[in-house]
């Protein structure tokens, strides 16, 4: 039992000396986390709507092609996508049109987040279009409203009161998935700890620095889940 | 020449001729029910004259004027067709009643919207605004609900909510207020409150054309009561004569099946 404690009393006094260090490179690595997934939700979120209009399209091809392209990003790991969309370019092509270092990487991988996120995004925001009951398209219509204010004015917000839940849930997901761009290199808040296995700044063989990145991951998915646990509660004022 | 006429109207969906060629008029001021069994085509009608569906055929004239012509509807501009489609309030069977907005916003949302194209809006704003709120709480008072105008609709029952669909139609002063099956989707007990309201209208003679299947009630407040089948009308007539005394076989069959 005294051998436990002591060995537990080492661990945190090598701990407490590190701290520091990796504090500040987890903080380092997480601001690029946090880049990614800002980027991948200014781009996927106008973007999903396209897709979403491609795929209700009346002209068939268009239709057929958004749906299919949506499949194969649906149906496959986004950790290839990312590999295939980083790799695909100087391999094959022999042109890496995404530049060197971690410029390069990180423009690749927000490619990859967009364009996954955004067919994720595209059937949420289908759902939501077609939650709205068609009566009131009509009763827009025979009150004399135009196209452009039955959609703002009358669909709008109860498509938003729709996809609030389902939208929540794949940000909150998007926040954990950032971490796959560590598959390429990009350095993120999980290849920030996992540094400290192979040595960085004087400190190698820790693990614990990369445990510790889940206290990131927890403390920013708890803020968002508070954030829109609001938003919900502001619409939950109508029932559709 | 009459107040409203329909001439012609036919509609088909695919291969189904739901409309074939119906002739119908009405004079202002005058109550009219449709009556017929489900599929009969009445709904259909109903959304032809008021322009959420296309007839493929025919004309309709609201005083002399036609506000559809199948022949030249392509030509139109859209805001033109609204404006014609205004000649017409419509009453929904499932209210449709816009959920995120209180009930006196609903009906203020369209006439507002619609106050924006008069040429001295930006001059005369404040007044605009404030007549069609006075309008509001005017129309409110008469369908009986002045205490319920910040609730929203799904704090209402079914009953108070067509209340406010019937307010919000009129408050576009409509020449024809059209209503289809109003009282079909509330419960029994509720269905007395809205039907009332539609009395107080005819009083009022408001020119009304209502799709129905509350006979009672269509014997009592109706002028004309215009019985279809097939997508014809097949009997009209003042509603005495026409439940004490139907001449076709189908309206005899149809009211033997209806309770009075």
């Amino acid at each position: 039992m005294a051998e436990f404690w002591s060995s537990l009393v080492a661990f945190f006094e090598r701990l407490s000396g590190q701290f520091p260090i990796v504090f500040q490179a987890l903080n380092s690595g997480f601001l690029q986390t946090l880049k990614l997934f800002a980027v991948t939700l200014l781009g996927a979120i106008p973007l999903g709507l396209i897709i979403a209009f491609g795929s209700m399209s009346r002209f068939a091809p268009l239709k057929g092609l958004t749906r299919f392209v949506v499949w194969i990003v649906r149906g496959s790991p986004l950790m290839i996508q990312l590999l295939i969309v980083y790799y695909f370019p100087g391999m094959v092509l022999k042109n890496n049109w995404w530049g060197s270092g971690e410029t390069g990487r990180f423009l690749a991988a927000s490619f990859a987040f967009i364009i996954n996120y955004a067919c994720y995004f595209s059937e949420i925001y289908r759902s939501g279009i077609q939650a709205v009951p068609v009566g009131q398209q009509e009763a827009g219509q025979v009150l004399g409203l135009t196209g452009g204010q039955i959609f703002f004015r009358v669909k709008l917000l109860q498509m938003i009161k729709h996809i609030v839940p389902p939208m929540t849930n794949e940000i909150i997901t998007l926040v954990k998935d950032t971490s796959l761009a560590r598959i390429i290199a990009l350095q993120e808040v999980i290849w920030a700890g996992q540094a400290f296995m192979k040595g960085r700044s004087g400190i190698s063989g820790e693990l614990w620095p990369l445990f510790f990145t889940a206290v990131y991951y927890l403390v920013f998915s708890g803020l968002l889940t508070v954030l829109f646990s609001r938003l919900e509660k502001k619409l939950s004022y109508f029932r559709t | 020449m009459a107040y409203f006429e329909v001439n012609g109207v036919s509609k088909s969906f695919g291969s189904n001729r739901v409309l074939r060629g119906v002739d119908f008029s009405m004079e202002k001021g005058e109550v009219v029910s449709i009556i017929g069994s489900s599929g009969s085509g009445k709904t259909t009608l109903l959304r032809c004259i008021t322009q959420l569906e296309q007839a493929d055929e025919g004309r309709i004239l609201v005083e002399g004027e036609p506000v559809f012509d199948a022949a030249e509807t392509k030509r139109l501009s859209k805001e033109e067709k609204r404006r014609r489609q205004l000649n017409f309030g419509l009453v929904f069977q499932q209210f449709n009643l816009f959920p995120q907005y209180s009930v006196l916003d609903n009906l203020m949302l369209a006439p507002r919207l619609r106050a924006k194209k008069e040429p001295d809006f930006s001059k005369r704003r404040e007044e605009l605004l404030a007549e069609i709120k006075e309008k509001a709480r005017a129309i409110l008072e008469q369908v009986g609900l002045t205490e319920k105008a910040k609730q929203y609709p799904c704090e209402l029952s079914g009953g108070q909510q067509q209340r406010v669909a019937i307010a919000r139609a009129l408050m576009l002063s409509p020449k024809i207020l059209c209503f289809d099956e109003p009282t079909s989707a509330l419960d029994p007990e509720l269905t007395g409150e809205v039907l009332q309201v539609l009395k107080n209208l005819a009083k009022e003679h408001i020119t009304m054309m209502i799709v129905t299947h509350e006979m009672k009630f269509a014997r009592e407040v109706s002028d004309k009561v215009v019985f279809m089948a097939d997508g014809v009308i097949a009997e009209e007539g003042d509603p005495e004569t026409l439940f004490q005394n139907p001449r076709s076989p189908r309206l005899k069959a149809f009211l033997a099946n209806t309770t009075l």
